[in-house]
């Protein structure tokens, strides 16, 4: 039954486990109910899937990881893996490693591929399901093998069963609880030694994905509009909202394309409504016209932009750091707009906050640029921080509303007070095309510069207002790390890994406009640079080239495809040849 | 929304001049909109006209209201904003033919099948003006113009049997005198629901003085045995050749985009009390 090498699985205060397996064989479905046992125990949880490209019945894999402490990145490498077959595993087996001292449990019969060097144990699990009377439940049985082996809160899981078939029919929930117990039974029986996960329970978490956490936020900041077209991977906003704004007085439209989509934002957001839509880079690249429309217009809006793979189509499912240009740059002329990041899932809430408040603030289109493994992945957090202070859009006050209101009459931050349709005196035509204070559509040089300017200076204020940025590590260092987004929490797991108190890291959250004057304070008090980035042609290096001075020949880049996970075993690497004084890439 | 205070069509003009050429039919609809919307007694501020791009998109800049000029082909969709960001306002969208079928026509779709509650005025020239004169989507086959030297090679279509066939559920057109445009974008105004206006706007500029004559020769009222309710019998009218029949030529009652939004607030709400954040935040709670 043991085949490899090592006996002993070192677990202690955190463990990390993945399932594989085809359509109906329940991996994702188990993945779930653990993560949402363990956040209900107190445990942290990160939970991420992986899905190949059928609607339904294709392979799909899940990964949890569990720990005592907060999970900054989805494990590297896992400790356990149930395999149901070999063959769904070749489709993963780029992205999910086993540790060194991880133990693989596959399906009894089922040969493992040759060369895979790790403790493999075989599994009844058909048979185990069988028996218990659920022929379905072959992944509830894997769980109980997972549960005993790796210490997981049993009982917790067991609610998390009751909880997940409540509604099947009779039975249903009594035999998969059965073949939970036999999975237990039969891990009992195994002589291999597991140092199980050592916890004491605490107050339950919540589990939410980023993509629940920018919906929720959405709502917390006061949208009470959103209009979507369904794009994997951030449906799942849709979804949220079109559950929950119509309860709460809003409305959730879905459009016809991601032109009307971010065009009824437009709208809505122009008659005094607080309005989102979310999306992915080909709807991004759909949205690109009416981006300069609210830009010149001057219309707060707020565009959830979830990363894929690209460029077109791209992978859909899978995640990647290149649509920054895109959001950066996007629609022709100069087109102010701020961008600015998400790096986990508490991050997504906190930053779909602070695109709203910029938004109405300074009535600007702001792209929240998530991606996949935020957008999709499931992390505890808790209630008391999904908390943020909220602004409201700058009105023209109503007693002041004469023949004197210039609807783009800039202040000294360039912002103009707004009115809203029903306003009495307030009157105004907007427009896509070049117009003065009044409006009024103009082709004149002077008003075209000076309307430029105006816009322009909305980002100066927004720079000073809203300077985000998250920096760790030491004041001066010999190796500073720069990197964004979902790379955040890799590179932080990277720096404790490396433990060397000489390296820093600087993660700008706003994207644009930049925090440039802190970031060139951090650049130069470094030796070197490593810049880290899920994307090919390292778009992120080349944006930094364009807003600070970074150093000649002491800068080197880590960058590649996305499609798999920034890990922090590459981040570790490439820092410790940098500072080796190896050469990465400059 | 409408009020009882009176309103004469001065009231909503502004002073901008209009860009459009001498002899240009966007100068009747305008005033007819004028009209229109005094006859409507519709408060200038709880009014917004939202265009795309063309010649008769520059219109609401013309318009003492809250006023969008946006993008080529996007009135609808702003304009849908619009109206369910703020159910009370009277939301009219204009445009010309190009803007509304060509570029924008997959939301002329999409805005007639959800049966949003606006009007929809398009001013078909049967070419593109503000590009100067190419052929669009309701230039007749055969002609020619700059971009079809030899002949328009396409057949065109009939924005009105697209309305009708798309789910509008008001239907009207018009080629004529400011008082008969008057009455009949009055008419779509009152209607609940998407109202469809296709109002001939003939462009002297680049399809030459005759088109107002042909217009003329082709135009007929609706025969008085129409029956409005009815979708075949005004997509048969539609489809006669030889005339350009005028007036309503479809007119039902059916379900409306804002209606249907209030019913999904009811469904969703029931009969609990409102949900609190609290509730909101259970869905990601543990067992």
């Amino acid at each position: 039954m043991l085949t490899g090498s090592s006996r002993r699985c070192v677990l202690s205060q955190q463990v990390a486990l993945a399932i594989v397996g085809s359509g109906g064989d329940g991996a994702v479905a188990a993945g779930e109910i653990v993560a949402i046992a363990c956040s209900g125990v107190g445990l942290h949880v990160m939970k991420t899937e992986a899905y190949g490209p059928q609607i339904r019945g294709g392979e799909s894999s899940c990964t949890v990881r569990l720990s005592t402490t907060p999970v900054r990145a989805q494990a590297g490498a896992v400790d356990a893996l149930v395999v149901f077959s070999w063959d769904d595993f070749a489709r993963f087996s780029d992205e999910i490693a086993v540790a060194g001292r991880g133990i693989v449990l596959h399906e009894e019969g089922d040969s493992a591929p040759e060369g895979l060097a790790r403790t493999t144990i075989g599994v009844p699990f058909a048979r185990l399901a069988k028996e218990a009377g659920a022929p379905q439940a072959k992944n509830i049985a894997a769980l109980g093998v997972l549960s005993a082996l790796l210490g997981l809160p049993a009982d917790a899981i067991r609610a998390a069963v009751k909880q997940r078939f409540a509604k099947k029919k009779a039975g249903v929930v009594e035999t998969n609880l059965r073949a939970f117990d036999s999975g237990e039974a039969f891990a009992r029986e195994l002589t291999v030694q597991i140092e199980p996960l050592s916890y004491t329970p605490g107050p339950a978490h919540l589990l939410m994905s980023g993509n629940e956490a920018c919906a929720v936020a959405a709502v917390d900041a006061g949208c009470r509009f959103f209009a979507g077209y369904p794009i994997t991977p951030s449906s799942e906003i849709l979804h949220f909202l079109a559950e929950w704004l119509p309860r709460i007085g809003g409305s959730s439209l879905q459009t016809e394309d991601e032109l009307a989509a971010i065009g009824a934002v437009i709208g809505a957001s122009f008659a005094g409504v607080k309005s989102m839509t979310a999306t992915s880079g080909p709807g991004l690249s759909l949205m690109a016209e009416m981006l300069g429309l609210a830009s010149i217009a001057e219309i707060p809006a707020v565009i959830v932009n979830v990363q894929r793979g690209g460029p077109s189509t791209g992978i859909p499912t899978k995640s990647e750091q290149s649509d920054l240009l895109h959001a950066l740059y996007a629609s022709h002329g100069d087109t102010p707009r701020a961008v600015i990041a998400c790096s986990d899932v508490a991050d997504a809430y906190h930053a779909t906050v602070d695109a709203f408040n910029i938004a109405e603030e300074f009535q600007v289109p702001v792209i929240v640029l998530s991606d996949q493994l935020v957008g999709q992945r499931k992390e505890t957090i808790d209630a008391d921080t999904l908390v943020h202070d909220v602004r409201e859009r700058r009105l023209a006050p109503q007693h002041e509303l004469d023949e004197t209101y210039r609807r783009y009459a800039a202040g000294d931050d360039g912002v103009s007070p707004m009115t809203i349709p029903g306003m009495p005196g307030g009157m105004y035509q907007t427009n896509g095309l070049e117009h003065d204070e009044r409006g009024r559509p103009s082709a004149i040089y002077g008003v075209h510069e000076r309307m430029n300017g105006k816009r322009y200076r909305k980002m100066e204020a927004i720079a000073r207002k809203y300077p985000l940025f998250r920096r760790y590590g030491p004041a001066r260092a010999r190796l500073g790390i720069l990197c964004w987004g979902s790379a955040e929490g890799v590179v932080c797991e990277a720096l404790d890994r490396i433990g060397d108190v000489s390296v820093a890291a600087f993660v700008p959250r706003m994207l644009a406009p930049l925090p440039a004057a802190e970031l060139q304070k951090f650049v130069d008090a470094c030796d070197e640079i490593l810049i880290v980035e899920l994307s090919f042609s390292a778009q992120f290096h080349r944006y930094l080239r364009t807003e600070i001075d970074l150093p000649r020949g002491r800068t080197h880049v880590h960058a590649r495809s996305g499609g798999k996970p920034l890990t922090a075993d590459e981040v570790v690497d490439a820092a410790t040849r940098v500072l080796a004084a190896e050469e990465v890439l400059v | 929304m409408t009020c009882e205070q009176v309103f004469n069509a001065n009231d909503y003009k502004t002073d901008l001049k209009p860009v459009w050429c001498p002899g240009c039919g966007d100068y009747g609809v305008l005033t007819s909109l004028y009209r229109a919307l005094a006859e409507s007694r519709c408060e200038p501020h709880e009014t917004v006209v939202v265009s795309g791009i063309g010649c008769s998109s520059r219109l609401p800049g013309y318009v003492e209201t809250y006023g969008f000029n946006s993008l080529h082909g996007r009135a609808l969709p702003i304009a849908t904003g619009v109206k369910l960001a703020a159910p009370a306002l009277t939301v009219v969208a204009v445009g010309g033919d190009g803007d509304g079928i060509a570029i924008g026509g997959n939301h002329f779709l999409h805005a007639a099948r959800r049966n949003v509650d606006i009007t929809y005025l398009m001013m078909d020239n049967e070419i593109y003006g503000l590009t100067k004169g190419q052929a669009g989507p309701t230039t007749p086959a055969g002609d020619a113009t700059k971009s079809t030297i030899y002949g328009n090679p396409d057949t065109s279509v009939d924005p009105c049997r697209l309305a009708i066939s798309f789910g509008a559920s008001w239907v009207g057109r018009f080629s004529g005198d400011v008082k008969g445009t008057t009455a009949l974008i009055a008419q779509a105004i009152a209607h609940r629901g998407f109202a469809f206006l296709n109002v001939m706007s003939p462009c002297v500029t680049w399809r030459g003085d005759d088109q107002h004559k042909e217009l003329r020769a082709k135009v007929r009222a609706v025969p008085a045995d129409h029956d409005p309710a009815s979708a075949e019998s005004a997509l048969r009218l539609c489809g006669e050749t030889g005339h350009l029949t005028i007036g309503v030529l479809y007119d039902v009652a059916r379900p409306t985009l804002l209606g249907e939004m209030m019913s999904i607030r009811w469904r969703a709400q029931g009969e609990a009390p409102p949900p609190t954040r609290a509730d909101m935040l259970q869905a990601f709670a543990a067992v």
